[in-house]
């Protein structure tokens, strides 16, 4: 028995960590294990704060991250980034330690889980039904030149109807007043140029 | 409203719905100068100024404060809505007779709606029983800086602005009808709203850049988006019109464009107004909201009937189009901004979809809409540089070659400097190739006008100013417009990936350095104004040695707020801003924690919106072109494009 | 009529519609807690008058109400009020207990002089407490059973009766 005393001490030691802080709470790796990444130090460690704290809303305001949030509880909790990452765990492992006090919502880009897959293909579809529905614009646009283009004189005065009907008698006199045609209808066919 | 409508086919009745337009100009505009009135003399009976009202405030903000709380900006929305009726409807009174009063009788029926909340759920004139002697005045945040006098005005004569193409477009489907006549007014309707909105978004990002010190422009906010989403459908529409001009197809489309851009601002009033999203402007629930969904739903079945109804009778059929031709690169430019609006709409409204079907909250923030924007950012970009650089019509190998292969100098070149300076990022440095390319063509087609008759022997002023702004002043307008978005692009991606950010604690005489700057921290400061306590952070900016300013960043205590707020500080330069927010500030032990940050490029964002504002000025200078041209345009337009026969007189070919 | 037109139109605009209008009346800031239905989580902090730290897992055994608050709140004043009156009522038969994050001793102590205490008050110096509760403003209340699980979590300020609800709820529903 006395032999396991110590290591029961040390075992809480490890599980409640003391240190300098008054505060006693459960160590991060309770809820996301051990840390699954490297320690990180110097820039690096700043530029992954920036990348992590970027992608965590802040609680306290309105839709700004908490790298970039003034409030004070916002400092905290970058604060919290920094000795995470600094103590080796991933970004991924981070987010999920704050998921678990303050639920999805403080992950600033939705996962890719459930329904939230909607609103990750919901551009890449509409960008496909775009450029289908592009793409079928300029074919059938380039079939009806053809299909016009072998009957031009009653394509020209049909189409000119079809375009503006109240103002097809004035389109006709202008073309007649501007080009010289007669009735404003194009001459026969082998006179275009 | 009953009038206009009832009245569109009988002589007197365009007359008689003019006079009911000018009428509630009149009305609303007088409303509005008897609030502001009550709000000078502290009239505390008046409900609003009771709400927002108070003795302590200085006199501009008391008359901004009209528009600080919702009752009083619904009022306000009245009187720019008004106004611009009035105008809409004194400027064509001569014209368009058939078209003129169904656009009036809608242009009304809004006008009836917004009088309705303000008559009922927003009345703002309702009497205070006790009056109290002194009232809250309004939102701190919104008395720290004068951009709280522009950018809501702006706002909302773009917003509101968006009304009056809508009764246009919607006077052409009811007159299944929309003749080569009509487009003139269609687009200059179109424009006004836009400039305005352009000016006022960019502002808006600048006002949260100045005062709430997270060193950022936009946060991609419900109510940031609500203001950029009909800014995206106008932008589109702008360019359709100007595809139906030309060609005489996508007439419905464009219509359909212009409908939503007005759709998309209600559903953006709603959005801002009705307490359901998560936002920086957010006002307090009230009965408005659902009110509000009520007519946006109501316009929504309005609009798509009229079009489902109509659209058949004056679609054409479009013809000749290549795929290296500008009308289709039009097309890709409205598939893309379509596709930038329908995206962000859904992202911001993806949240509350979860919550309605799975009771679950989330979060779709910045990162998200980030990664969507840069790469649909990127391809306008891409867009700006090659379709100005594409014909009309069909295209040679040739004349892609001569057009396409140039600018990439200029790509290169910009690309370089942006190494030179310290550019990685991929889509940083993708950006500013395409930013040199798109700048090359824009200059050289903005430019081509005036360098040709400069050729033909012309004296400089005459070829500036008759074919620039006289005969060529759309041309030139758009182009000074697509230069300025080009600049934004790039001071965008630069300023976003080219951030240098410290954060430290000071005490006096204590230095930090960020970038190339040193900062030392001369002592804490507390001032006292008649409206709030300010604790102000002295420091002195420091480069190689020399001064470069002094820089004052504090810290806000409101009478009426618990929590203080800051004011950041910002030193613009050419190459970037120094920007510094308090973080703590303590005038006791002299200690002060400062957040400081090199924003490159951030200046030439505003700069640019100016240049923007500049050439929307120019864009709707009236052009005066030779008659033949008009006739030949006029004759042109039918799909099937004859041209002039050999024998007739030529043209300028555009 | 264009088929096409009214298909599209309708499929685009009633779903966003319906979204909206099912939304209408929630309030955006309410967030469901995670915690609610799980073990509470232990900490120890310091005792604002005595400077002793107290860890609240020693409490075990005994209902809590855990409730964060800060001097610069100003709806906390009321519900401190409201917290104190039935505090001294119930306090044999549930533990109070107050966090405060973000604030300094001093000024705590002042408002505890001026408003009166019944239970103790816990520093929670650099928010590490308020974070791992997933605090989200102040005032926020978390009630604890007897055996140490989470049953509930009240945003903003308790009134007489919301308060009582709750201590029925995690009594077991002796009052």
């Amino acid at each position: 028995m006395k032999s396991l005393l110590p290591v029961l001490f040390l075992a809480l030691l490890a599980a409640f960590p003391i240190g300098a802080q008054e505060v006693q709470l459960p160590a991060p790796d309770m809820i996301v294990g051990q840390p699954a990444g490297q320690p990180l130090t110097g820039a690096a460690l700043e530029e992954q704060t920036e990348q992590v704290a970027g992608q965590l809303r802040c609680p306290v305001c309105q839709g700004l991250s908490v790298f970039d949030s003034p409030a004070p509880m916002a400092v905290n909790m970058k604060h919290q980034v920094r000795d995470l990452l600094a103590a080796g765990y991933t970004g991924e492992q981070i987010t999920r330690y704050f998921e678990a006090s303050y639920g999805e919502f403080v992950r600033l880009k939705p996962t890719m889980s459930g329904m939230n897959w909607i609103v990750w293909l919901a551009p890449i579809a509409m960008l496909g039904i775009g450029i289908w529905a592009v793409m079928s614009f300029l074919r059938r646009s380039n079939k009806s030149q053809r299909a016009s283009e072998a009957v031009p004189d009653a394509g020209a005065v049909a189409s000119a109807e079809a375009d503006d009907p109240e103002l097809l008698p004035y389109l006709l006199k202008v073309r007649e007043l501007a080009y010289g045609w007669p009735g404003g209808n194009p001459p026969a066919e082998g006179d275009r140029s | 409203m009953i009038v206009a409508f009832a009245g569109a086919n009988r002589a007197g009745g365009y007359k008689w719905a003019r006079r009911f337009a000018y009428a509630y100009a009149a009305l609303v505009v007088g409303a509005n100068l008897l609030m502001v009135y009550a709000l000078l003399v502290h009239d505390f009976s008046v409900g609003y100024v009771a709400q927002v009202g108070s003795l302590a405030t200085p006199t501009w903000v008391t008359i901004v404060s009209l528009w600080s709380s919702l009752e009083g900006s619904i009022l306000f929305w009245g009187a720019v809505l008004g106004v611009f009726i009035g105008i809409a409807t004194w400027t064509n009174r001569k014209r368009y007779p058939e078209y003129m009063p169904f656009a009036i009788g809608t242009w009304l029926a809004s006008a009836v709606f917004f009088s309705f909340l303000i008559a009922g759920p927003a009345q703002p004139f309702n009497t205070v029983i006790n009056p109290p002697t002194d009232g809250p005045g309004p939102n701190p945040l919104l008395q720290n800086h004068i951009l709280m006098a522009v950018h809501p005005p702006f706002l909302y004569l773009g917003y509101v602005g968006m009304t009056i193409p809508f009764g246009l477009a919607a006077a052409a489907l009811l007159r299944r009808r929309l003749g080569h006549d009509f487009i003139r007014p269609l687009r200059t309707w179109l424009l006004v709203p836009w400039a305005f909105l352009s000016v006022a978004i960019v502002l808006g990002g600048w006002w949260a850049y100045e005062v709430l010190g997270w060193g950022g422009y936009w946060a991609w906010d419900p109510v940031e988006n609500a203001s950029f989403l009909p800014w995206l459908t106008a932008t589109a529409a702008l360019h359709s019109l100007l595809v139906m001009e030309r060609k005489g197809f996508l007439k419905g489309w464009t219509l359909t464009l212009i409908l939503s851009s007005y759709l998309l601002v209600i559903l953006g009033t709603f959005m801002t107004r009705s307490g359901v999203f998560n936002s920086v402007h957010s006002f307090t629930q009230s009965a408005i909201g659902p009110t509000i969904l009520g007519f946006f739903a109501a316009a929504l079945v309005w609009s798509i009937a009229l079009l489902a109804l109509n659209i058949d009778k004056i679609e054409n059929e479009p013809s000749n189009l290549t795929g290296t031709s500008r009308e289709a690169m039009f097309l890709v430019n409205n598939l893309l901004l379509v596709l930038f609006t329908l995206t962000v709409l859904i992202g911001t409204v993806f949240p509350l979809l979860v919550e309605a079907i799975q009771n679950k909250q989330i979060s779709v923030g910045s990162p998200y809409f980030d990664r969507m924007a840069v790469p649909i950012g990127t391809a306008l970009l891409f867009l700006m540089g090659v379709g100005p650089a594409l014909p009309w019509g069909r295209a040679t190998k040739e004349q892609l070659k001569r057009n396409l292969l140039p600018p990439i100098a200029s790509g290169v070149v910009i690309l370089a400097l942006g190494l030179l300076f310290g550019a990685r990022n991929g889509w940083t440095l993708v950006t500013l190739f395409l930013g040199g390319y798109a700048m090359h063509v824009t200059m050289k087609e903005m430019w081509l006008p005036a360098w040709k008759r400069l050729r033909s022997g012309e004296s400089v002023t005459k070829a500036v100013v008759d074919t620039q702004l006289r005969r060529g002043s759309r041309r030139f307008g758009a182009y000074i417009v697509h230069a300025s978005v080009i600049i934004m692009m790039v001071a965008i991606a630069v300023s976003s990936t080219m951030k240098q950010s410290v954060e430290q604690q000071l005490r006096v005489g204590e230095s930090m350095t960020v970038g190339d700057y040193t900062l030392t921290f001369f002592g804490a400061e507390v001032r006292d104004e008649p409206h709030r306590q300010a604790t102000i952070a002295h420091l002195a900016a420091y480069r190689d040695g020399k001064l470069v300013t002094n820089m004052e960043p504090r810290m806000n205590q409101y009478l009426t707020q618990r929590e203080p707020i800051g004011t950041p500080d910002v030193h613009t330069t050419f190459s970037g801003d120094l920007y510094l927010s308090v973080l703590n500030i303590d005038p006791r032990t002299n200690s002060v924690g400062i957040h400081a940050i090199i924003n490159p490029m951030v200046g030439w964002i505003w700069i640019a919106t100016g240049f923007l504002a500049l050439g929307s000025v120019v864009l709707l200078i009236p052009t005066r072109r030779r008659a033949s041209e008009q006739v030949q345009e006029i004759a042109a337009s039918a799909p099937i494009s004859l041209g002039p026969p050999a024998g007739a007189t030529t043209g300028e070919t555009r | 009529m264009n088929r096409k037109v009214l298909l599209i139109g309708l499929a685009i605009v009633v779903p966003i519609v319906l979204v909206l209008f099912m939304n209408l009346g929630r309030d955006p800031r309410k967030v469901d807690s995670p915690l609610v239905g799980r073990p509470v989580i232990d900490f120890s902090l310091q005792e604002v008058s005595s400077k002793q730290p107290m860890d609240i897992a020693a409490l075990r055994g005994k209902p809590m109400v855990i409730n964060f608050w800060a001097t610069w709140c100003v709806p906390c004043y009321a519900e401190h009020k409201v917290l104190t009156r039935i505090a001294r009522a119930n306090g044999s038969k549930v533990q109070f207990i107050g966090v405060v994050f973000d604030d300094e001793p001093a000024k705590i102590l002042r408002f505890l002089a001026e408003n009166g205490s019944a239970y103790p008050t816990l520093v929670d110096q650099g928010g590490k407490v308020a974070i791992a509760y997933g605090v989200y403003g102040v005032p926020e209340t978390f009630f604890v059973d007897a055996k140490g699980t989470i049953v509930a979590k009240h945003e903003g300020p308790l009134t007489d009766s919301s308060l009582m609800n709750y201590i029925a709820m995690v009594t077991g529903g002796a009052r």
